[in-house]
């Protein structure tokens, strides 16, 4: 996936040291794979950032100071974190690397950017229920970049702020090198079984009130905001995708550079047409639903199966 | 403060004139979830001004919360909270988010800071941090277990926050879809949400609070105080923010006598009918959270539940 990416015109990639990011671990890499994406990376002029986005045990800080001194010698070009705790070590360990604030860290407002600069963040992932108006009302003295997610999913509850998918199911297991694993909990580096997309029934106690509630879960693509967002001076967009195929993640970094660039490059004064751009997005839509769909119903399968027992 | 603290969580001023806080030591004035709350005193003021007194005229400490998800366009209605918070003489303050506690560090510089459960303490690391940021109590993150909760309070020397009964916080959102529906339905925003609202789906459920989602089970440690405070542990919270008067005198009222016995040395037998009391109160069951490092909804302990739902 990372030529992939490289290939179809990312700048950047970022991948998920396994057991230390915001997905199950077929998503993520091992430290070796981490080594070869580097060399990848850089050979096609694009930088490798490392995700350890999860919300950390306290005992594991060392473990992850261990694993970002080998990352920081392999050439990593920056880390997305999520623990503040975590952020400030790494940050007084490796006064150099570039740090990220994950999309887990829920940043709504000025001062909280201004709270995650001061432990040593230089760039930060904006919630994706943030408004092109809050985006621009960000106070233009704060030294820190933004993120701007392009695809994503905009869940019910604000992200890193949510844990319904470990009330419903929880198990605990450790990985082949002995890290702690929660499946269920989307937070702690598990993966989410995505139980806010049930259909559900609302009752006021015993009575029913509505047969059919679907809480607002929308997985988002960017396209009449993108001028915007170029126009407003965001930098970073944001392609979040590992748990789809290759080809089709392929495609949407394709279909994005050639926005990107295109709209870039035409005189300032030129009206942009989105309308042929709009028919492209729509084939990939279609196929990313389709996909995403059916990840979802494994999941919500999964969410009913008992915890093993001693798990 | 005595040997263990109890305290709870009050919206607005008609549900504080309601309870009866005789059980407890400290209170926390303001609803998390949503600004146009029936009379949330984060938004009504002169409100929050009559409640610190109220609270603290029972002789109780007084702690003024703030929002769990605040944007920019809410800030200054968190500093006039803050500054009022201050004036009135409330005895600490309660964030959820890590720029209001900045706020509070810099521009109140003496107001005690509690952080909550949604600024998302993980590690002792983090708590290390915002202790640098003037946090003096924090509640950890909600799902962690007490094993990693005492790991943070030894590490960093500061007391954790233990919600030991009440529907526990799953998620926090921008959007009510309550008000999508309530044209259809006698109650409206803004009391609707503080009806018992439950979403279901077969065996699971979870509370509706409108731009909140809670543990449709309440989360009952009424049996493993004495371990509790045997940890060291001695900050308790019954979460009863959307709860009648009633589930928040009668609850305490076991809570207090079960943490007094504890607190002597008792071995956490509770009686029969405190048990009953617990149920009368309960629409779904009981859970542990995950304190015990289990999925949220289940309950751990000699207390057996009927395993319903979620």
């Amino acid at each position: 996936m990372v030529k992939a990416a490289v290939e179809n015109g990312a700048n950047a990639i970022y991948v998920g040291a396994r057991g230390w990011s915001r997905r199950r671990d077929a998503y993520e890499l091992s430290d070796e794979k981490i080594h070869e994406a580097i060399a990848i990376a850089h050979s096609g002029g694009a930088k490798i950032r490392v995700a350890i986005n999860t919300n950390m045990q306290s005992c594991e800080i060392p473990a992850l100071l261990e694993k970002m001194e080998k990352f920081v010698g392999w050439g990593i070009d920056g880390a997305i974190m999520t623990d503040v705790g975590a952020i400030a070590q790494v940050h007084r360990r490796f006064p150099y690397l570039v740090l990220h604030a994950s999309i887990g860290a829920n940043i709504l407002n000025n001062e909280d950017v201004k709270f995650y600069r001061s432990i040593g963040v230089s760039q930060v992932v904006a919630d994706t229920k943030l408004t092109l108006r809050e985006l621009a009302s960000r106070e233009a003295d704060i030294d820190v970049g933004i993120e701007v997610l392009i695809h994503a999913n905009n869940c019910y509850t604000y992200l890193g702020k949510c844990w319904m998918s470990p009330y419903i199911r929880l198990e605990r297991t450790a990985d082949d090198f002995g890290k702690d694993v929660f499946r269920g909990s989307p937070n702690r580096g598990g993966l989410d079984y995505r139980v806010c997309l049930e259909q559900w029934e609302l009752l006021d106690d015993k009575a029913l009130l509505e047969p059919v509630i679907t809480l607002k879960n929308d997985a988002f693509f960017y396209l009449d905001d993108i001028p915007p967002l170029l126009d407003l001076g965001v930098h970073c967009l944001k392609i979040q995708g590992r748990e789809y195929p290759v080809p089709l993640v392929g495609s949407i970094v394709r279909f994005y550079r050639e926005l990107i660039d295109t709209y870039l490059a035409k005189p300032a004064e030129q009206p942009f047409d989105l309308t042929p751009w709009r028919s492209r997005l729509e084939a990939i839509q279609a196929e990313r639903d389709s996909k995403r769909s059916g990840m979802t119903l494994v999941l919500l399968n999964e969410a009913r199966q008992p915890v093993p027992q001693g798990a | 403060m005595g040997p263990f603290e109890l305290n709870t969580t009050i919206s607005n001023l008609r549900n504080l004139r309601e309870s009866d806080l005789s059980a407890y030591d400290a209170v926390y004035l303001g609803n998390i979830y949503c600004r146009i709350f029936e009379d949330n005193f984060l938004e009504c003021l002169d409100d929050l001004k009559e409640g610190i007194a109220r609270v603290k005229g029972q002789g109780l400490r007084a702690y003024v919360t703030s929002y769990a998800a605040p944007r920019n366009d809410v800030l200054p209605k968190v500093q006039k909270a803050l500054e009022t918070a201050a004036a009135a003489g409330a005895d600490a303050v309660e964030v959820h988010n890590l720029g209001v506690l900045r706020m509070v560090h810099e521009q109140f510089p003496g107001m005690p800071a509690h952080v909550g459960g949604f600024a998302n303490v993980y590690t002792d690391a983090g708590a290390e941090v915002l202790k640098e940021y003037g946090a003096v109590r924090f509640t950890p993150n909600y799902e962690i277990s007490l094993d990693e909760v005492g790991a943070i309070t030894s590490g960093v020397g500061m007391p954790a926050e233990l919600v030991v009964h009440g529907k526990m916080p799953l998620g926090v959102s921008d959007y009510c879809f309550l008000l999508e529906y309530e044209q259809k339905w006698p109650e409206k925003c803004p009391t609707l949400c503080q009806k018992n609202l439950f979403l279901k789906q077969g065996d699971w459920a979870m509370r509706s609070v409108g731009k909140g989602v809670l543990s449709g089970k309440d989360v009952c440690m009424l049996e493993h105080l004495p371990a509790l405070i045997a940890a060291g542990h001695n900050v308790f919270r019954i979460e009863a923010a959307y709860e009648t008067p009633a589930y928040r005198l009668n609850i305490a009222q076991i809570y207090r006598a079960a943490l007094e016995q504890a607190a002597a040395g008792g071995d956490g037998t509770v009686d029969e009918s405190a048990w009953n009391t617990i149920r009368e109160h309960t629409a779904i069951g009981l859970c542990n959270g995950f304190y015990f490092g289990r999925t949220g909804a289940e309950y751990v302990g000699k207390r057996m539940q009927s395993v319903v739902a979620c």
